[in-house]
């Protein structure tokens, strides 16, 4: 393996050697220190263009399999871990992480002092960087030349409408970049899903007679998209139940009036503990989230916090009082993660059959 | 049914001690107990505790109210009658200690007042988890996955159930009369054996048969659950070594590394609901059988209580394990406990993340016994014959499992790489299919010889991960080899957590060698700090283990330091006695106000709990690896057992001051059965030596003579080197106890000796006079016009109880299978308190 180099744009410059494809890339770097599941997290689209650091010093020893997809493309920049491991479980014996990665085209680095790394990103938060051969000027020149794209949804989200058809209730998913934990947990339900480009309108969604709506995870920053998918989920959120999760929560709070902040320490792991207000019981679940909804702006006559972030606060839940609609921040599809976060799904679908119930 | 306490009812609790050690049991428990003892305090409940072992440390603790007594549903009565016990603690004395309560609670009656309640677990549940066969149906009621049992009394009722099931069974003891009783059957010849031995073995004469899972994964999970059933994950690791043998016996990982997300969040899941089927407030430690073709998992033990994988948790993730555990048995919710000051605010509430690896070697007793010419059954099976435990920390699983190997340093035969050529195919795959306890070192033999990874894992049921890795060190060790001299390699060679030694070794040299060549190419190590949060958030930590990356966190922490260096794991004759002299040590140190840094790498002890010393090493004790922290800590004085005596020898030829607890390096050899062991014992300050006492040491049993020592005036002039308790020691032809023996002409056949740290112990107990404290108080000339004085009158004191000390009963037939007798005095494993008279 080749010696090759890791620069943040704050000048500062790690070594390690390169493993995956050994292209240039650039991309907003960040940790996580979730010690399982490496597979699900490079391959959720909501880590689109990002770099990931792996708290978790060995990466690999699981291989890479089947059911772990959380997408069927992984998306990220590169991947940066202390140790690689080299195992191949699948029937070919022929896939193991570093193949996997090369046949992604993403390149990664490792013998990385990634403790190190992580005390720095957490002083001075996520920032561009690069991997790159030489780590010379001109690699700090074209790494603070470098505009990142802030596309990360469209580059995600599905273009054209598509089924994943079931015999139970009908869910309409409206994708920003939508992770397979979703659709698996739906189909643990037996939901006839319809997945929809974000851009569909009220009315062609109104005419598939959703039962529910989930509007999906997603990458980046919600408010680079367009004022539409505001409109559309006002609209929707009166007329049907719906579920948001991580940006879909997001999107929920921008569309009932309520403002982002970042937040200054990142949660990217699944080991802060989460308490539901009305119970105060606490949970674990995988979280992934650069973001939070800024409490102080929450227009409480409609909406409510349901849940919080013990560690820093930060909302991690929102219901609507008057509609059927409530979003949590953290991935409840436990995919990877802590089963115990599922109970959201089991919310949205004792909502829906209120729902269906009313009706009939 | 629900008497599970509240915070405001307790105001009396009464800790049950472990007893004493033996086969899967260490100090894990005592430590645990010295742990939480002063927390409850600060919640202003008054604490008492009862263990009959004499290297208890709790029974020293300034926190409670000590009882050093035989532990027996008798005496616990009688200390709860007389001092008005409202809540006894025994989950954090372990199973022993949960099936001594479980006895008191069934044999509680009507004029034994009211029946004092259980922090942690209802008496209901108490009894459940007291009984393997009605556990396991009530789990499987609540939809858990179990593993059937089937109890039986008769043979022919097992020869019925044995045409249903097939072949492995395993066969254990119901209610047993000890730890461990586990047998797995997988010839229809042993069958019958195994049932006859179970029946022996359990109280009751019945029997547990159920079907064996030989060859799954071993996975073991760590939780906590509060009063509102708020649960959390606070440590796992995988077994390298597959079910069927034991796990305490098996190579362990934390955190698991070949295991999938979702196989491990549905063992969680089933975690949780056992600890809400349980109605817990406290820890669980759920142990599973996975089984990764299938997806199945089952849940094959249950231990709600404190036991080695609690404390090894505690050590590796560096949460605060204990401190949480006993504020949730006392009721309190996980988002309302106070932690000191050192850590995070939130850190009770946050699941501990690790950013290292930890592996788990167990340490066996086979070279010592061999020593002594005994002769044991080697091969690794559902019956533990481990003794002890040892970690080693690193970046990757190869530098930890370097680092553990180096920790348990064996004094072992069998681990002789060269050895290992000499096996032939056959022999080979025999004990690959057979395996013992050097089964790392074949796993490496086997791929120098070619065998492929596909067919070793599938031969030896071992994950295909752990032979990449070991055909990485291999590959590593020979281009290490074949490259002397070199820079690049010696880089790699250290990354990977090879020591100097072994890199001497390969290159035909001194370590002090290697040293140097490293130092001058800045190959230099970097110390992490071990923390719960995995990098995520400043930390405040105390411990650290060393690595070879670009960051070093540690700082030296003052330049008046004291470095202790442990003693490692427990290894036969030493018992448990070796962590009690070097956690007084630290104690002492501290109360003596030295900034105080321990070296040490053994999880089952309590040198290592978070607040002993000020600074904590998690590292082997080879010199390479002492000289490092030297070299940061710059300590005044490095204090260290005297058995150490080649590292003694390199730190003082390294211009270090040693201050050295005298111990000798052997275990004392014993006096044969128609003989006793007397023993003068003295102390010696530096300058003078001070007569103590006479003990006589018989069969195993130890006992004070009721006479006045006095120091034969040859013997004064006798030349000791370091300060501590010593004795001269003679046998004589004699099986009685003495009231009285001669000590005018002890002159002949007598030597001198250190006295044994369990001896000392015996002795600090029996007289009230803290032995250790006063040796480290004479080494560091701080002894004091009281010690002084009390030191010249010591032979006047007649001890008026009469407490003696006795070797346990420990079951070696069943554990080791030995050739011959085991001798109980040379080789004790516990002791316990004996009152006569």
């Amino acid at each position: 393996m080749m010696k090759r180099h890791l620069i943040l744009e704050d000048g500062t410059i790690f070594q390690g050697l390169g493993f995956g494809s050994p292209a240039t890339t650039f991309g907003e770097i960040i940790f996580h220190t979730a010690m399982t599941g490496y597979q699900e997290i490079i391959t959720d689209p909501i880590y689109d263009g990002q770099m990931i650091v792996f708290a978790m010093p060995v990466i690999g020893a699981g291989g890479i399999h089947a059911e772990a997809y959380e997408s069927v493309k992984p998306t990220i920049s590169g991947m940066i871990v202390h140790d690689l491991a080299e195992v191949s479980v699948n029937r070919q014996r022929r896939m193991n992480l570093d193949r996997f990665l090369k046949q992604h085209n993403i390149p990664g680095l490792y013998q990385v002092d990634t403790r190190q790394l992580i005390r720095h990103l957490r002083e001075t938060g996520p920032q561009k960087a690069t991997i790159v051969d030489y780590a010379d000027e001109h690699a700090v020149d074209q790494l603070v030349a470098t505009v990142l794209t802030n596309k990360q949804v469209q580059n995600t989200a599905t273009p054209k409408p598509y089924a994943n058809p079931g015999r139970g209730r009908h869910i309409v998913v409206i994708d920003f970049g939508l992770k397979h934990g979703i659709l698996r947990m739906l189909g643990d339900y037996d939901a006839n899903v319809s997945v929809l480009p974000y851009t569909t309108s009220v009315e062609e969604v109104l005419t598939l007679d959703p039962d529910g709506i989930i509007l999906s995870t997603g990458p980046g920053d919600p408010r680079t998209l367009p004022e539409s998918v505001l409109t559309l989920i006002r609209v929707l959120q009166s007329k049907v139940p719906m579920l948001g999760i991580g940006l879909g929560h997001e999107l929920f709070a921008l569309a009932n009036g309520a403002e982002l902040k970042p937040l200054p320490s990142e949660h990217h792991g699944m080991n802060h503990p989460i308490q539901e207000i009305i119970s105060r019981q606490i949970f674990y679940a995988m979280q992934g989230q650069g973001y939070a909804v800024d409490g102080e702006t929450i227009n409480r006559k409609k909406l409510f916090v349901t849940y919080r972030d013990l560690v820093d606060g930060a909302v991690q839940g929102l219901r609507h009082r008057e509609f059927p609609a409530f979003s949590v921040q953290f991935f409840p599809d436990a995919a990877p993660g802590p089963l115990e976060a599922t109970a959201v799904f089991a919310d949205f679908f004792e909502t829906v059959e209120d729902y269906v119930e009313h009706y009939n | 049914m629900s008497n599970i306490t509240t915070n405001k009812e307790i105001k009396k609790v009464l800790f049950i001690g472990a007893g004493s050690n033996d086969f899967g049991r260490e100090a894990e428990h005592d430590a645990a107990i010295y742990q939480v003892m002063p927390e409850l305090r600060g919640h202003g409940v008054e604490v008492f505790v009862i263990d009959e072992n004499p290297y208890a440390l709790s029974l020293e603790s300034l926190a409670a109210t000590t009882f050093w007594q035989q532990l027996t549903v008798e005496n616990i009565k009688k200390i709860i009658r007389e001092h008005h016990i409202d809540t006894v603690a025994p989950l954090f004395g372990g199973q022993s200690s949960l099936r001594l309560w479980a006895e008191v609670v069934q044999s509680w009656a009507y004029g034994d007042g009211t029946m004092p309640n259980t922090l942690g677990l209802s008496i209901d549940m108490l009894l459940k988890v007291n009984n393997l066969p009605v556990l396991t149906a009530f789990m499987s009621e609540h939809g858990l996955p179990v593993i059937n049992n089937y109890v039986l009394k008769a043979q022919d009722e097992a020869n019925e159930l044995l045409r249903e099931l097939q072949l492995p069974l395993m066969v254990r003891a119901l209610h047993p009369n000890q730890t461990n009783t586990r047998h797995v059957v997988e010839r229809l010849d042993d069958f019958e054996d195994a049932i006859n031995l179970a029946k022996v073995q359990s109280v009751t004469q019945e029997v547990i048969i159920s079907r064996a899972i030989n060859g799954l994964k071993e996975v073991s999970l760590e939780v906590l659950r509060d009063f509102r059933g708020n649960k959390m994950q606070i440590g796992a690791s995988e077994d390298m070594d597959p079910i069927g043998i034991h796990t305490s016996d098996s190579l362990s990982v934390s955190p698991i590394l070949t295991i999938q997300d979702q196989l491990i969040g549905k063992m969680r899941d089933y975690a949780f609901r056992v600890a809400d089927m349980l109605q817990l407030q406290g820890i669980m430690h759920v142990q599973f059988a996975v089984d990764d073709e299938t997806r199945r998992i089952y849940i094959i033990k249950v231990s709600p209580y404190i036991d080695q994988m609690a404390t090894r948790m505690a050590l590796a993730t560096g949460y605060p394990t204990m401190l949480v555990a006993v504020n949730l048995a006392m009721g309190i919710a996980l988002e309302d406990i106070v932690l000191p000051h050192n850590f995070g605010v939130n850190a009770a509430m946050m699941e501990p993340m690790m950013d290292h690896v930890v592996v788990k070697l167990p340490v066996f007793p086979f070279g010592e016994l061999s020593e002594a010419g005994v002769s044991v059954k080697r091969q690794l099976n559902s019956v533990q014959k481990s003794i002890g435990t040892t970690l080693g920390f690193g970046r990757t699983f190869i530098e930890a499992l370097e680092k553990a190997i180096r920790s348990a340093h064996f004094n072992n035969a069998s681990f002789s790489p060269t050895n290992m050529a000499n096996i032939n195919d056959d022999e080979l795959i025999q004990q690959l299919i057979h395996p013992q306890d050097n089964r790392v070192l074949l796993l490496i033999e086997a791929i120098k010889r070619g065998y492929e990874i596909d067919e070793l894992a599938e031969l030896t049921a071992i994950d295909e991960f752990y032979f990449y890795q070991l055909q990485h060190l291999h590959t590593l060790e020979v281009e290490i080899e074949a490259d002397t001299d070199n820079i690049e390699s010696l880089r790699r060679g250290k990354r990977y957590g090879l020591s100097d030694g072994l890199l001497a070794r390969f290159w035909h040299t001194d370590f002090n060698i290697i040293r140097t060549l490293a130092k001058e190419n800045s190959i230099n190590v970097s110390y992490k700090a071990v923390e719960p949060s995995a990098g995520e958030f400043p930390e405040n930590a105390r411990q650290y283990y060393a690595t070879y990356e670009t960051e070093n966190e540690s700082v030296q922490i003052h330049d008046n330091a004291v470095l202790v260096i442990g003693s490692g794991a427990f290894r036969m004759g030493d018992a448990a006695s070796g962590g009690y002299a070097t956690t007084i040590t630290l104690s002492e140190l501290r109360r003596l106000q030295y900034p105080t840094i321990i070296m040490n790498n053994n999880p089952s002890d309590a040198t290592l709990l978070p607040h002993l010393a000020d600074k904590q090493y998690l590292e082997p004790l080879e010199i390479s690896d002492v000289m490092r922290v030297v070299e940061l800590e710059k300590p005044q004085f490095i204090v260290i057992p005297g058995n150490r005596r080649k590292l003694i020898k390199a730190l003082r030829n390294l211009g270090q001051r040693v201050v050295i607890l005298p111990k000798e390096r052997h275990t004392p050899n014993g006096p044969n059965e128609n003989q006793s062991e007397f023993a003068l014992n003295l102390f010696y300050d530096g300058h003078d030596s001070y007569p103590i006492n006479l003990t006589q040491h018989m069969a195993g049993e130890m006992r004070i003579i009721p006479q006045i020592a006095k120091m034969p005036d040859d013997l004064l002039a006798t030349h000791i080197d370091n300060p501590g308790v010593y004795q001269v020691i003679w046998y004589q032809n004699t099986t009685h106890w003495k009231e009285h023996v001669d000590t005018s002409n002890i002159g002949h056949d007598t030597w001198l000796r250190p006295m044994p740290f369990g001896q000392v112990a015996y002795l600090t107990k029996a007289m009230q006079i803290q032995w250790i404290r006063l040796t480290i108080r004479a080494a560091t000339n701080e002894m004091t016009e009281e010690d002084n004085a009390m030191l010249s009158t010591i032979n006047q004191r007649l001890t008026t109880e009469q407490i003696g000390v006795i070797a346990s009963d420990v079951n070696y037939r069943l554990h080791l299978q030995p050739s011959k007798v085991i001798d109980g005095t040379r080789f004790e494993i516990g002791v316990s308190v004996k009152h006569y008279g």
